[in-house]
């Protein structure tokens, strides 16, 4: 029975002027809007296979291990057409040195400022604003309507019970928000697919499909709100009046007031705190930085300019004392500079805490709207979430710890030569050597014989140059992120869990409503 | 006959259900933000001007000599207004700060920004209110105008009587104006009356004629979706249809329009990138310095006795100003092409009213785009003034070369004298003050704005004229 009731409010509602109109505007929202996001996202694949292979020819290029000082990109994710989440915001890169942790941050300058004007524009947004608006006006009717029209009292005169009418609508409902929700997804996949970059992996998949089952569970939540204010009234205007406004709380001002109330309720950190701290800090580290250079006076020696990848300089050819030195010198530098550089990470990340507090009261605060909700989820989905980004900056930090093992091992804790230069024990041998006589002719009288004697030194130490080639880097290790579905589904699920919930309770006060409901029209 | 109707309305409107939840919903918006614009005001202003009499005591310390004077860094903030209260414009995500001395400008920056890992949000204001949700409720009121009144079947009788179609629909849309008045009314009178009591500072009367222009300008919006209201009630046959109408066009013009802006923007300009100014900036400096003779023989060479036949002090000096000259003007073409970027996005929005309406009344209170190109533009002319100060200063100064030019300062002024050491008083030199518009200057930016809500009007009243003229009411 329930059956024939959903069927025929199906059927009914297929043919409804609203469902016409909302599925013809999805569509249309759809074709536009995937077309504009898949070649964004295009272009932010290409700018990161650039950076990438930029990064890889200065690897190729590094002379000493000291230069080595890549930076990781997180490869744009294809399904961020679907859900920009934060993505945008925060920076997706990070710079590995010896100095600075990786810590989440905001888009470099590279952006434009002027642009924040403009909302995100993603898939989500349209099923978020569209869907949710079409969900209620379906459900506005289902009861109050046919209470007017007098056809519920006919109904209800059978023999089937209120819970099996209740189901059918509830049911007939679903099935008519599944044509517009499946195809909407099937046109913005199709049209992502036809870009030729765009590659969906298996777990793009598993993500879409996800984001599917997710998008469906919202709407019917929507649907069971519009149903709960269809049975608690006995006029249709009515309850599409409330409905709607419920709509404008939800979409509207909930979104901006829960972040307003946050900021409002958790003030951040002061920043000229973080700022005063940091420079302490600084000053710290260049009053240390300071001793050792006093302490091993040559340590610096004769530097090449930038030639050395990632635009270091390397110390070049120069005498036995600058190499002792240095070679003494670094592993003190290198373990005062991990210092600041963990000390500095801490005051930063006390300062991102109260960012992520703040942010975190936010989401909460709007978690009162099913459709901040939902946007929760789809952006956890589509790996663009805050979590998400977090993970990538996790990997980035153990990366870096992972490449100071490995100089660390390659260069017996930062003290051997090739740490910091080119020049190897006999180059500074020879060098020793050869400098006496080349200071002698210096002083001889002929203008002619002191070029000739510059001329020789160049040639020689340029000859010790050319015959060293970059390091070999095979067993270097490399940045690998591969944003996990599995994770991002752990951190979706009780988002997920909050959206079933929805449904659950709000068809429950329906049903206890319709279960009261006078069915007699005027 | 048109007053009648309008009563009827207007008594039916303030009885029905939607009156109620518009008028709850709206008051309590605009009671909510304005108590928390008062907060934050208060800490805004408060921390405006610490930063700004820390800006003037760094001045005034650092005003020993006139030299010190030319080289002195400055930093500028933007100032909060208490006009904020209607609208916001974007302007927390926007650059609020400029540093600069006489030579030498930056580009606008963002300090203090507020938390980047929440989304951009725009405050809970008035023009939020208005343009989001009294819209919203101007078309719940307009809705069934038509239509629904078929539906009851009072239309036909109203029409059997001698009254004239275009009689009952100017009755149809002044009842729902004036229904819309009183919550706006009552709404931005809650406002200011919280304003007033919480003693922020009183409000001038330009600020009281702004608001005066405001609120005209609310009504000019809302009036625009009163007229679509009724044109889709009147062509409509059941109400049920013209909301679901109405409710998409709504998300249409308010939400997604809006939205697109980015995406137009960055379809149709190229993001310029901190990346390619660097370049410019290094490749412009480094053309200079390599055809430094063109500024004199020797501009390149620099001693450190004036006096050196190798140096030519006039030379370099041009060369210098050349130089920065050539930096300002590469810094500001940036930043020329990052608001064009923005506008693009921001022209393309108004095809919809609601950009149209939000960037009047940006241009009324002064915020906004245009409000930070302005405090750029209002900088400089001040860095201009600081360096004719500088200049007239330096001409009384017999010991002074007269050579004004921004290369280091202990070099310039000691080892060179290029420009005057005297000790200067601090109260004569002039000092940064951020002017407002004055309201005809406002208006003018505004008027295109106005012009385009008029032309919005002007279609919705032809549309729901013609098509109420040939509504069949059977």
């Amino acid at each position: 029975m329930i059956w024939k009731i959903a069927k025929k409010e199906f059927l009914l509602n297929l043919m409804t002027f609203k469902f016409a109109v909302g599925t013809i505007l999805c569509v249309v929202l759809v074709s536009v809007f995937v077309p504009i996001l898949a070649k964004e996202h295009q272009q932010r694949l290409e700018e990161y296979n650039e950076n990438v292979t930029a990064n890889e020819a200065e690897i190729r290029k590094v002379m000493v291990y000291k230069n080595i000082l890549p930076t990781v990109y997180r490869p744009p994710n294809v399904l961020s057409v679907f859900s920009e989440g934060a993505e945008k915001r925060l920076g997706t890169s990070a710079k590995i040195s010896h100095l600075d942790v990786p810590e989440i941050s905001a888009t470099s300058n590279e952006v434009n400022p002027y642009m924040s004007m403009f909302p995100a524009l993603d898939v989500s947004l349209i099923l978020r604003v569209v869907f949710s608006v079409l969900a209620l006006l379906l459900a506005y009717n289902v009861v109050s309507g046919e209470r007017e029209q007098g056809t519920l009292k006919l109904i209800l005169s059978g023999e089937i019970s209120r819970h099996q009418v209740l189901l059918g609508k509830l049911l007939a409902g679903l099935m008519t928000l599944l044509v517009p929700v499946t195809i909407v997804f099937i046109i913005g996949l199709l049209l992502l697919m036809s870009f030729p970059m765009i590659e969906l992996t298996t777990s793009d998949w598993a993500g879409i499909g996800l984001m599917y089952v997710a998008s469906l569970t919202f709407i019917s939540a929507m649907y069971t709100l519009g149903l709960l204010f269809s049975t608690l009234t006995k006029k249709s205007a009515i309850s599409l009046v409330l409905g709607l406004f419920a709509w404008v709380i939800f979409a509207v001002v909930v979104p901006s007031g829960s972040i307003y109330l946050a900021t409002q309720l958790r003030p951040l950190e002061s920043q000229e705190k973080l700022e005063a701290q940091r420079e302490m800090t600084i000053q710290e580290y260049r009053a240390k930085e300071l001793e050792v250079s006093e302490k091993f006076p040559h340590w610096r020696g004769p530097k090449s300019d930038a030639g050395g990848a990632f635009g270091q300089g390397y110390t070049v050819v120069c005498a036995r004392s600058c190499l002792d030195d240095a070679s003494k010198a670094y592993p003190l530098l290198k373990s005062i500079e991990s210092n600041y550089g963990d000390s500095i990470w801490r005051i930063e990340l006390h300062y991102i805490r109260s960012l992520l507090r703040q942010n975190h009261l936010a989401r909460n605060i709007a978690r009162i709207s099913p459709i901040s909700v939902y946007e929760n989820v789809m952006s956890t989905l589509a790996q663009s979430d805050l979590g998400s980004l977090q993970g990538f900056i996790d990997n980035a930090r153990a990366y870096r710890n992972e490449i100071t093992e490995y100089i660390s091992s390659k260069t017996d804790n930062f003290s051997s030569y090739s740490y910091f230069t080119i020049c190897k024990k006999e180059d500074a041998m020879e060098y020793q050597k050869r400098t006496e006589p080349f200071l002698e002719s210096m002083k001889s009288e002929n203008k002619s014989d002191r070029e000739r004697a510059r001329d020789d030194f160049d040639k020689w130490k340029n000859s010790i140059m050319a015959q060293h080639s970059p390091l070999d880097l095979q067993d270097f290790p490399r940045f690998s992120y591969q944003p996990a579905i599995v994770k991002s589904l752990k951190r979706a699920i009780p988002d997920l869990m909050l959206l079933v919930f929805v449904n659950v309770f709000l068809f429950a006060l329906s049903f206890a409503a319709f279960v009261r409901y006078d069915v007699r029209s005027d | 006959m048109i007053w009648h109707i309008v009563r009827k309305e207007i008594l039916e409107n303030l009885l029905s259900l939607r009156f109620m939840l518009s008028l709850i919903l709206i008051i309590s918006l605009f009671a909510a933000s304005t108590f928390i614009f008062v907060g934050k005001y208060r800490q805004e202003s408060g921390d405006y001007w610490k930063k700004t009499n820390k800006n003037l005591s760094d001045l005034r310390k650092s005003l020993s000599r006139l030299n010190d004077l030319a080289f002195h860094e400055q930093q500028i903030f933007r100032k909060p207004k208490a006009l904020t209260l209607c609208v916001e414009g974007y302007e927390k995500s926007f650059p609020n700060y400029v540093k600069f001395n006489i030579f030498n400008i930056g580009l606008p920056e963002v300090k203090g920004s507020p938390n980047f890992t929440l989304p951009h949000f725009s405050d809970v204001n008035w023009v939020f209110i208005i343009s989001l949700i009294l819209s919203f409720v101007a078309l719940v009121f307009t809705f069934d105008s038509v239509c629904g009144e078929k539906e009851a079947g009072t239309l036909r009788m109203v029409l059997a009587n001698t009254i004239p179609r275009y009689k009952v629909l100017l009755g149809k849309y002044f009842g729902a104006m004036l229904t819309l008045c009183i919550p706006l009314l009552v709404g931005v009178l809650v406002s200011l009356i919280i304003v007033i009591v919480s003693n922020i500072g009183g409000i001038s009367r330009l600020q009281w004629l702004k608001i005066l222009v405001i609120v005209i300008l609310s009504l000019l919006y809302l009036s625009a979706f009163v007229f679509l209201g009724v044109f889709v009630s009147s062509t409509a046959t059941h109400s049920a249809n013209s909301m679901v109408l109405l409710l998409l066009i709504w998300v249409s013009l308010v939400i997604l329009i809006p939205s697109l802006g980015r995406t137009v923007s960055s379809m149709f300009s190229k993001t310029p990138t901190r990346v390619e100014l660097n370049r410019r900036l290094l490749e412009a400096e480094r053309q200079i310095w390599d055809n430094s003779d063109r500024f004199g023989k020797n501009a390149g060479n620099s001693f450190p006795d004036a006096n050196d036949p190798r140096m030519n002090l006039p030379a370099r000096a041009r060369l210098h100003n050349a130089l920065s000259n050539v930096k300002n003007g590469i810094i500001e073409d940036h930043h020329n092409k990052m608001m064009a970027q923005a506008l693009i996005g921001r022209n393309f929005t108004c095809l919809s009213p609601t950009p149209v309406y939000q960037r009047a009344s940006e241009a009324i209170t002064g915020v906004g785009i245009g409000r930070c190109a302005d405090f750029y533009q209002q900088v400089k002319r001040y860095q201009e003034n600081l360096k004719e100060f500088v200049r007239s200063k330096d001409t009384e100064d017999p010991d002074s070369r007269h050579l004004i030019f921004g290369e280091d300062n202990s070099r310039g002024a000691f080892d060179w004298r290029t420009i005057s050491k005297k000790p200067l008083d601090f109260i004569a030199v002039p000092k940064f003050q951020e002017r407002d518009l004055a309201l005809s200057q406002s208006l003018k930016l505004a008027v295109w704005d106005i012009g385009l809500l008029a032309l919005f009007n002007l279609v919705f009243f032809t549309a729901s004229f013609v098509s109420f003229l040939r509504y069949d009411v059977r």
